[in-house]
């Protein structure tokens, strides 16, 4: 009684329900009129169920439950059927007979099909735009408090941080490695502010740029130029670094008060070289020189070529012991090594440790005399001048 | 002969249905237009001498605030999980997405597509490590499809 009062009401209701009565061999009984327009053809009695609804595949041990247990029922929602959506329910007749409710439900779901054509577009939209933002240079946005609420992959990247919330938590403050005294992004937006300026963090050189996004939030721009900034500080003539990076490098040494050594290597009787090879020889040697020496420095070192056959040689993070032994290796790779067109050349080394009271002179001054001594002393050999 | 209901499963703009496209009808169209609820396609086919009619249910994408309705994974007997290989969210969404298949169809097989494979360049291409039964698949390129399927059906009647 109750099922019919179903169907009855339905055809009351617009007529947006169509019924099948299958048995319990799976085949149709009888079926509504109207349910041809969901199927591809009009289902006779006998014809196999599956044969028209092809989604009780799979699904036929749970709706032959249904004929022993009236509790029991199946549906599927938003089934595609001949242009239509419909909504597919299976419920209990009786013992024998079973009751299939094709629902039509086209007007709601291809009204929820646009919000979610809507919605899934705005995702692939935000989600195309995050990859243009990840492939950018280092991007930082922070809020005027202070706050960090977006870094874009390469930043995180670059820093070894998967999430924003991980940029605190690593104490990754970009302000710092700018100048020292700064406290905030506020007090570098300040200094940056319509500029771009070069900021080193670890061994890289970035360009920063800081932009103002409404008043509200700052947007800061790292983009690593560390190839080109370096290259742009190479001894055209030797692959070397050039004296006025050497300087740069030794002036913050001597700022930040780290422990640092430097050498003042000198090649030993050039003069002869290019006298007796020919100055094509002698720049072929420098090079030659230069490459064993840059082969057997730390990346965080410093070689740089002083002017005709004196290089220096800035060692971060050393002491004195350690200092003269790694010159004394230089010195000795240098006198065993074969050269191509030279066969053997011999240099001399005069070295000075850092000291706070230091500045770019008077250390280098210290370096210049002791390098003085070495070849006074009669030359391939390394000499240290402390500072009394 | 024997019928089979495979689901082709995976986030939404995968190419599910360009897939199923590409398989049953031999057609590519370009534009998106989103799933809703799921369409059942029917393909014949014949592998190793066995018929087979495959009921290819191409459900509705996941989004990250819509599940898929469980009642469309009962009585699967495979699955094709599909991924955009160019959004890696959606390849790394396929494990939580295999392991609800699976805990409704214990013992069902799989096939993984990693699909739109013709947006990619040769280098990044040779650069993918596919893992069993994965794909490299494109519907626009018609490349790997009917291998993708046929290893489907080949592991679901083994």
């Amino acid at each position: 009684m109750k099922n019919i009062q179903i169907i009855l009401n339905a055809v009351l209701s617009k007529n947006i329900v169509e019924y099948i009565l299958i048995d319990s061999d799976f085949r149709v009984v009888s079926s509504s009129t109207g349910v041809d327009q969901y199927l591809d053809v009009m289902p006779v009695k006998g014809d196999e169920t599956v044969e028209h609804l092809p989604e009780f595949v799979g699904s036929e041990d749970e709706i032959k439950k249904i004929f022993s247990d009236a509790s029991l029922s199946f549906a599927l929602d938003s089934v595609y059927k001949n242009d239509y959506y419909v909504n597919v329910s299976v419920e209990y007749f009786d013992e024998k007979i079973a009751l299939i409710l094709l629902h039509n439900i086209t007007d709601i779901t291809l009204s929820q099909q646009k919000l979610l054509q809507y919605s899934n577009e705005s995702i692939l939209i935000n989600s195309t735009l995050k990859n243009i933002l990840d492939r950018q240079n280092a991007l930082l946005f922070v809020t005027s408090h202070d706050e960090i609420t977006y870094t874009n992959e390469q930043f995180m990247k670059y820093f070894g941080v998967k999430r924003v919330r991980d940029i605190k938590r690593k104490n990754v403050e970009i302000f710092k490695y700018f100048d020292e005294s700064l406290e905030s992004y506020d007090a570098l937006f300040e200094k940056v502010n319509s500029k771009e300026e070069y900021i080193t963090i670890n061994n890289d050189t970035f360009i920063l740029q800081a932009t103002e996004i409404e008043s509200t939030h700052k947007l800061f721009t790292l983009s690593k130029v560390t190839k080109l900034s370096k290259k742009m500080q190479l001894d055209t003539h030797t692959g070397a670094f050039k004296k006025s990076y050497f300087n740069d490098h030794l002036e913050k040494a001597i700022k930040s008060n780290v422990t640092a050594a430097i050498a003042v290597l000198d090649l030993d009787n050039f003069k002869l070289i290019n006298d007796v090879y020919g100055h094509q020889t002698g720049d072929s040697v420098l090079q030659e020189v230069v490459s064993l020496i840059q082969e057997n420095v730390r990346d965080d070192d410093v070689f740089a070529r002083w002017g005709g056959e004196e290089f220096l040689l800035l060692l971060k993070h050393t002491n004195i012991e350690n200092a003269l032994k790694k010159v004394e290796n230089l010195r000795r790779l240098l006198d065993e090594h074969q050269f191509k067109e030279i066969n053997h050349l011999t240099s001399s080394f005069g070295v000075a440790l850092l000291n706070p009271s230091d500045d770019l002179h008077s250390v280098l001054q210290r370096a210049d005399k002791a390098l003085y001594e070495a070849k006074a002393g009669g030359k391939n050999r390394v000499v240290f001048k402390s500072l009394k | 002969m024997i019928r089979k209901k495979i689901l082709l499963l995976g986030d939404f703009s995968v190419g599910k249905t360009s897939l199923v496209r590409r398989y049953v009808d031999s057609a590519f169209d370009d534009k998106y237009l989103t799933t809703i609820g799921v369409k059942i396609s029917k393909k014949l086919c014949n592998i190793a001498g066995v018929e087979c009619e495959l009921l290819i249910w191409d459900v509705e994408g996941s989004t990250p605030s819509k599940k898929i309705s469980l009642g469309y994974y009962k009585g699967a007997s495979g699955a094709i999980f599909v991924s955009d290989v160019g959004r890696r969210e959606t390849m790394d969404s396929l494990g939580e997405q295999r392991e609800i298949f699976l805990n409704e169809n214990p013992g069902s097989k799989y096939v993984t597509a990693y699909n739109k494979a013709d947006k990619l360049s040769e280098m990044a291409i040779e650069n993918i490590v596919l893992e069993d039964d994965t794909f490299l698949t494109s519907a626009k390129d018609d490349s790997n499809v009917e291998e993708l399927f046929t290893r489907l059906m080949e592991k679901m009647l083994a």
